[in-house]
């Protein structure tokens, strides 16, 4: 029989979904369900001095009001949080938006209600909301990758990276902005939970039940065990369902409280501003080079906002520039302005997506500069190694998706010089940048079982985020134990199953991918020895040597068996094995990425300055690929995600810290008009080092550098250069 | 949400009595409902007026009359406006999004509120939402804010597309109230803010929009609607143009320009009207007219891209509908 593996299969829970039976969190209900309501802040820096809750108490249906005079008991720090969001247990508050209340009452709408008559009165200091006024004070930050904040790698003998930049024939030396983001999943943050003797059962999307919860148990002061997270459905979350943020502990405290279940969803407005974002950065870029094209420096200094209530550091340089082309001379720099913003946090390719708008719209400038063609450029300095490094790529195939990518899209046929296209009133340009990302791995342990009715089973508490990782344990699986797809069932998203760590950083298949593999290994060890040792099994007193599994079937030299039929014979349910699988000494053995490169062509109105984007590609090295079905719509959506980086998307805050623009109207993201056909192509070479199953993550990669493709294409359709995204028609008006 | 009574009247004639001061009509709901969700408006009765017997597409002479339940979807379909006003069938594909299209009636389009997002914000200021509080959009968040018609005290762009079109077409709507009948031009029915933005209408309380009468312009079937916006579908314009032409032998007898996404009302140019007419058709008579269009634009710190952007609108409009 021939495996899925590696075959283009539907979802196996794609019936579910849009039919609507999916039970995503805010669909549950429950007996006395009790609905909460959150109350924000409208001032981003100061202190709360009162709130006048009398008419919400006064109002209908409601069952508590919750509030920093009043508040729920929640264990944590109101800022520079990693663990839990512990909101109301103090009267200082950080950034607009900012939960300062939980209203309570039967139905969502009385909730709501009550909550808009609460009047709150505050002690208002200037917040700090400006990134570009805050960079004389930057600092550098504490770093979560095992480098400094600067690294500078120098050839022997030149003093400084800018001694190495006097020295180049050619200098390219610009600054590129980018905005905050908000991740904008489908489905808005939501938790229901219920208590029933001292422990929680609580319903909400996450990456992860190892973050959410130990991150809850503290915030609740309960033991981890007494704590189950269920959540089979995810309705997107790009690194914002990471973060246990104030829905969730809100929704147990308030459940905690009241004594019966409480449901608390987000409103769009208050996904923007009580869960996380990508910060805004500004980055300098320099690049050297000798007129052949040798970098001979590379100096990328990324600054990015750090929201005093949850910092992060978008690693900007660091994640691009430190590790993506060759040169003799780098320096990079992180350096963060702590801002009286929404929290910040890791979103899709989080310093992938920045650094590389930066990186490759200055790799772009310098193929001008040098009258060089992009690819070529970027060939010339192909890394073999990071610079300063020496360890290999334990798998690198770029070069193959320039030569690809360049065949497909009809790179040869694009005229040299800027401008040079038009269609009519239209502008025509190309553009194309690399994209890389890191090749992540985690420890997961996953059970699998095989059942009396003749299906298996793979389970483990990951997430399925909205990936298809669902369909993924299901092919491993079906692969392994030799059953066509259907006759596999996958479990996920509930604490009580086997530990699978968390799903962010493209990690999961990477991860569960080979756990599956070692757990089938243990489950077919269980059969076979109840096959040999059990009084009623047909094929009782073989030795276990002599007996082997395969495609569903027992074979001893004289018997074939369906596992299930030995199952059905020693009375047995089921027969199940638990495994872990780690990485290992390979990560400190090799340099683990993903490569890839992307291109696209752009029509910009030479009258009103539109962009429309008319043609996309990405050639992916990714490794083996699972599913290449929810692999290609992976790469697809990341690519959507670099045009809405590109085109669309900017979260603004004024001066007071109001988002101007906290709002699904206001918040651009496209619509389906705005995304031409978009083709993908995976060079497919498992990377056999990395991992035993041979997956490299993609849940990323398609961002990474399509937002430099398209402002490249801009570039080359009208001799313009737009650093500052996302790129609008005022930037393009003569 | 606050809450409010509710009735669904069947005639006219009761709905007008329902209609007294602290009411008002519900027809498709698409702004309506959004707006109470959020507490902009917080009407004390909602009359429903889905049941009314106001539909109907109908040829009146050259003209059309159209019943102001109609849903935009179904105007913007209907053979005998893609016909005789393709700028009226453009203007409303080219608003709100299919679902919206649907629900949305063209009465309702037409009294739409401005999409600023401090009138949308109750925790704002904002002098249409609440007199004398302020207009934070002046030295705020203004990009996509009004340069015509503006004044200190609100500078909120007026958001229909179909407004645009119809006011091009000297549009008529009929008004009822509870003792009389009155047919105003469209123009007519918006007020320039002033100092009383909250005064967006020339409505009386409970007068009711029963028809809007796009009288007959045998050469309206050359016309157009183009919308510049951020994104290809589901926004509202940075700048649009309604666009007519009759043009014999190469020169142009007469025209009809209206502009979006400028005007704190639907902004009818009737100087770059005169300056096209008696011209040669193409681009430099075009270009000279449309230099008049931004005349006493008063821009703002974010949208100085606006009048420039406005005069390239209506030629490239004009440029498309000349083929």
């Amino acid at each position: 029989m021939s495996s899925p593996l590696g075959t283009p299969v539907d979802r196996v829970d794609g019936l579910a979904k849009v039919t609507g039976a999916a039970k995503y969190s805010a669909d549950r209900s429950l007996d006395g369900l009790a609905f909460g309501y959150l109350v924000t802040s409208t001032a981003a820096n100061g202190t709360i001095t009162a709130m006048d809750v009398a008419a919400a108490r006064r109002s209908p249906g409601v069952l508590g009001v919750y509030t920093p005079f009043d508040p729920l008991r929640i264990i944590g720090p109101a800022t520079n949080r990693s663990g839990a969001d512990a909101p109301l247990q103090t009267k200082d508050v950080h950034h607009y938006g900012e939960p300062i209340g939980l209203v309570v009452a039967e139905t969502f709408e009385q909730a709501r209600a009550a909550a808009n008559t609460i009047r709150v009165s505050y002690d208002v200091r200037p917040p700090a909301t400006s990134l570009r006024d805050g960079i004389p004070t930057a600092v550098e930050p504490p770093m979560r990758d095992d480098e400094p904040a600067v690294v500078t790698v120098l050839r022997p003998g030149v003093p400084s990276i800018e001694a190495a930049l006097d020295s180049s024939e050619v200098v390219v030396r610009e600054t590129y902005t980018t905005p905050t983001q908000n991740h904008m999943a489908m489905e808005p943050h939501s938790a229901v939970a219920s208590w029933k003797a001292g422990a929680l059962t609580i319903y909400t999307a996450n990456q992860g039940s190892s973050i959410l919860v130990p991150q809850l148990a503290t915030a609740m002061g309960v033991p981890a065990d007494k704590i189950h997270a269920i959540f089979p459905f995810t309705g997107g979350a790009f690194g914002g369902k990471f973060n246990t943020y104030a829905h969730i502990t809100l929704a147990a405290a308030a459940a905690r409280e009241l004594n019966r279940p409480v449901k608390v969803v987000f409103t769009r407005e208050q996904v923007f501003s009580a869960t996380s974002t990508r910060p805004d950065t500004v980055q300098n870029i320099a690049l050297g080079a000798r007129a052949d094209g040798t970098l001979t420096a590379l100096r990328h200094d990324a600054w990015g906002t750090a929201s005093i209530s949850r910092p992060f550091v978008e690693l900007s340089s660091h994640r691009t520039s430190r590790r993506w082309y060759a040169t003799q001379n780098l320096e990079i720099s992180q350096r963060v302005v702590p801002l009286n913003v929404p929290g910040t946090s890791i979103m899709r390719a989080p310093g992938e997506a920045t650094g590389s708008f930066a990186l490759e719209s200055a790799m772009d400038e310098l193929a001008w500069k040098l009258g060089m063609d992009p690819i070529q450029l970027r060939m010339k300095n192909y890394a073999a190694t990071i610079p300063g490094g020496n360890l290999p790529w334990s798998s690198k195939h770029l070069d193959e998706c320039y030569r690809i990518g360049a065949r497909e899209f009809g790179w040869d046929r694009r005229p040299r010089e800027p401008r040079a296209t038009r269609d009519g009133n239209w502008l025509v340009g190309t553009g194309m940048a690399t994209a890389a990302y890191p090749a992540f791995r985690y420890p997961a342990t996953m059970k699998v079982a095989y059942l009396w009715d003749g299906t298996a089973e793979v389970s483990g508490s990951t997430s399925d985020l909205g990936t298809g990782m669902t369909t993924v344990l299901a092919l491993v699986g079906a692969d392994r134990v030799g059953l066509p797809l259907r006759r596999v069932r996958a479990r996920l998203g509930d604490s009580r199953l086997s530990q699978a760590g968390f799903v962010g950083g493209s990690c999961g298949t990477a991860s569960v991918g080979p756990a599956i593999m070692a757990a089938v290994q243990a489950a077919t060890r269980q059969l076979l020895t109840l096959a040999v040792t059990h009084a009623d099994s047909p094929l009782h007193g073989t030795p276990i040597e002599d007996v082997r599994y395969e495609s569903g079937q027992v074979r001893s030299r004289r018997r074939t068996v369906p596992f299930e039929a030995v199952l059905r014979a020693t009375g047995s349910p089921r027969i199940e094995g638990e495994a872990s699988a780690a990485p290992g000494n390979e990560t400190r053995q090799y340099e683990m990425d993903c490569f890839g490169a992307t291109f696209c062509e752009v029509r910009v109105h030479e009258l009103t300055g539109e962009v429309r984007v008319s043609r996309m590609l990405g050639v992916m090295d990714a490794g083996r690929i699972v599913n290449p079905k929810t692999a290609r719509n992976q790469i697809i959506g990341g690519m959507v995600w670099g045009v809405s980086a590109a085109l669309h998307e900017g979260l603004h805050y004024e001066e007071s810290g109001r988002l101007a623009n906290g709002t699904l109207a206001d918040y651009l993201v496209p619509v389906n008009a705005d995304i031409p056909d978009v083709d993908v192509h995976f060079v497919e070479y498992p990377d056999l080092i990395h991992n035993p199953l041979g997956a490299k993550g993609i849940g990323e990669l398609g961002i990474v550098g399509m937002a430099a493709s398209v402002a490249n294409a801009v570039y080359h359709a009208t001799g313009k250069r737009v650093r500052d995204l996302p790129i609008t028609l005022e930037q393009l008006l003569d | 949400m606050r809450t409010f009574e509710f009735s669904a009247p069947e005639t006219v004639d009761a709905a007008v009595a329902h209609g007294r001061a602290g009411a008002t009509f519900l027809a498709g709901g698409t702004t309506l409902v959004d707006l109470m969700k959020l507490e902009v408006l917080t009407p004390q009765r909602v009359v429903d007026i889905n049941a009314l017997p106001l539909r109907g597409i109908r040829a009146e002479g050259t003209g059309i009359r159209i019943g102001a339940l109609e849903r935009m979807a179904d105007v913007a379909a209907h053979p005998l406006v893609r016909r005789r006003f393709p700028v009226v069938s453009q203007a409303l594909l080219d608003g709100a999004s299919q679902q919206l299209r649907n629900m949305a009636s063209i009465g309702g389009n037409l009294l739409q509120r401005t999409r600023c997002g401090y009138f949308r914000d109750p925790a704002s200021a904002c002098n249409r939402r609440v007199p004398g509080s302020g207009c934070p959009a002046i030295d705020g968040s203004n990009r996509m804010h009004a340069i015509l018609g503006t004044s200190d005290s609100c500078v909120a762009t007026h958001p229909s597309d179909l407004a645009v079109a119809l006011v091009a077409l000297d549009t008529w709507v009929t008004l009822r109230a509870a003792d009389r009948e009155r047919v105003i031009r469209l123009a007519d029915l918006y007020r320039l803010p002033g100092d009383t933005p909250q005064a967006l209408f020339t409505l009386e309380p409970g007068e009711l929009i029963t028809d809007v009468v796009i009288p007959g312009l045998p050469w309206a079937g050359n016309s157009a609607y183009l919308k510049i916006r951020d994104r290809q579908s589901y926004e509202f314009a940075l700048a649009s143009a309604a666009v007519a032409l009759r043009t014999e032998h190469g020169v142009i007898k007469d025209a009809r320009i209206a502009v979006g996404g400028m005007g704190t009302v639907p902004w009818r140019l009737p100087k770059v009207e005169d300056a096209l007419r008696g011209k040669p058709s193409g681009r430099p008579a075009f270009e000279a007219a449309a230099e008049r269009a931004a005349e006493g634009a008063r821009t703002l710190a974010d949208n100085t891209f606006k009048p420039t952007l406005l005069k390239r609108t209506i030629v490239r409009a004009l440029l498309e509908l000349e083929g």
